[in-house]
């Protein structure tokens, strides 16, 4: 917490280094959520395009991702 | 070589991108007769500009020629000059301000040392430290400093406008030609952290991190055995193993992703506010509306974005680096 006698500058460095301390694992959920459905739709996509299985692989890709995500989700928020 | 390819590729449609709209404005400029001399010039095409500032330079117009090699042109982007000068320069800088330190009798710091020190002292003490534990800390407090430092100042150096002060010199004082190297090195976006092939290269770098740190601290089978707990009924590990691969590729894919959408992005709102004045100043046929927009409206809230910039600049660098030692601590520190 920052010192009340602290120069204004110093404590406001402070409070942003305690905020972004705080966000850091918020911020990793979110991105990991996103990113899983990304990354896994897209690699579906990607095989749908290869083989010509449209949208079968991108359906399935999004669904692992979602579940993937989920899960990092969880992860993230019950650490022991 | 698939990251190069890749911006290769990007490099190739974005010169058609730009070559097709060049046609386009010569076709309206043609229909439009003389209609478009009086406004003095082509019509302003907000998106074309704005991706002009902040993607890579085109490879076809590279600023230096090398040659193929594998089938890779290894030919000097803006991106990839921005991303040796920030090296170089980061190189250069710390090394003497070190080796001067070191020379010193008395070891007090001073100036940029002093500024120098207490950046590596918050990054062992509040980022490493933390996450990876004081057995392992200066393992890995190096790799983290050198990723928090080159991200820092290459998120830093595209908020600085060397190329646009350039841009200004080369217009109205130097005049030079199409072809010369300053004029080369004027197009395209500084930042390279904005490019996803370079976050996703310094990406690649903490995946590796992250199964070495488990395979130092654990062996290399045992890294492997601890992604998912022991002791469970064998039918979950049918379901837990492959999501715990995929999950492993999934997190350096989210620190890409973050990283050059949260660089680009704030980027891609300053231009596009800015862009009003051309805009304004187009649609309305009066370049008083465009100047008071800009006074008004774009300038003030431009600024405040770049604050906002300077803010992100830093958050970006430090998350990108603290979830990398967090990824490392979890690959030492197996909790389940």
């Amino acid at each position: 917490m920052p010192d009340p006698n602290d120069p204004f500058l110093a404590r406001s460095l402070q409070a942003l280094q305690e905020n972004v301390r705080r966000a850091g694992p918020a911020a990793t959920a979110g991105y990991t959520l996103i990113g899983a459905i990304l990354l896994l739709g897209g690699a579906g996509h990607l095989v749908d395009r290869w083989v010509g299985t449209a949208p079968w692989f991108l359906l399935a890709g999004l669904l692992t991702g979602m579940v993937v995500g989920f899960y990092e989700l969880a992860k993230t928020i019950w650490k022991p | 070589m698939l990251m190069r390819r890749a911006a290769t590729d990007a490099g190739r449609r974005d010169s058609n991108i730009m070559t097709s709209a060049a046609q386009h404005a010569e076709d309206t400029h043609a229909a439009a007769g003389h209609a478009a001399d009086d406004h003095g010039g082509e019509a302003f095409d907000a998106g074309e500009v704005i991706i002009e500032h902040i993607a890579n330079s085109p490879i076809d117009h590279p600023i230096l020629h090398l040659p193929h090699l594998a089938g890779i042109d290894f030919s000097v982007t803006k991106h990839v000059m921005m991303l040796w000068l920030v090296a170089g320069f980061l190189f250069v800088v710390i090394t003497l301000a070190t080796r001067r330190f070191l020379a010193q009798e008395r070891p007090i710091p001073a100036g940029f040392m002093n500024a120098l020190e207490a950046v590596v002292q918050f990054v062992r003490d509040s980022m490493v430290l933390p996450n990876v534990g004081a057995k392992w800390v200066n393992r890995w407090t190096p790799l983290i400093l050198t990723l928090f430092v080159f991200i820092l100042t290459a998120n830093a150096v595209g908020m600085i406008p060397i190329f646009e002060v350039f841009g200004l010199l080369d217009r109205f004082v130097l005049h030079t030609s199409e072809e010369s190297l300053l004029n080369s090195v004027l197009h395209g976006g500084a930042t390279t952290t904005a490019n996803y092939n370079v976050t996703a290269a310094l990406a690649t770098i903490t995946f590796f991190a992250i199964i070495v740190a488990g395979s130092l601290a654990h062996g290399f089978i045992t890294h492997w055995k601890n992604l998912v707990p022991s002791g469970l009924a064998w039918p979950i590990y049918f379901l837990l193993i492959p999501i715990e691969v995929m999950g492993m590729f999934v997190k350096p894919f989210a620190l890409t992703m973050r990283l050059a959408a949260n660089m680009s992005g704030g980027h891609i709102a300053i231009l596009a506010i800015l862009s009003f004045v051309f805009i304004f100043n187009q649609q309305f046929e009066s370049q008083l509306l465009g100047i008071g927009v800009g006074a008004l409206v774009s300038v003030p809230l431009a600024v405040g974005v770049s604050a906002l910039e300077i803010i992100v600049i830093l958050v970006q660098a430090y998350v990108f680096t603290l979830l990398t030692s967090v990824f490392i601590g979890m690959a030492i520190h197996v909790h389940h």
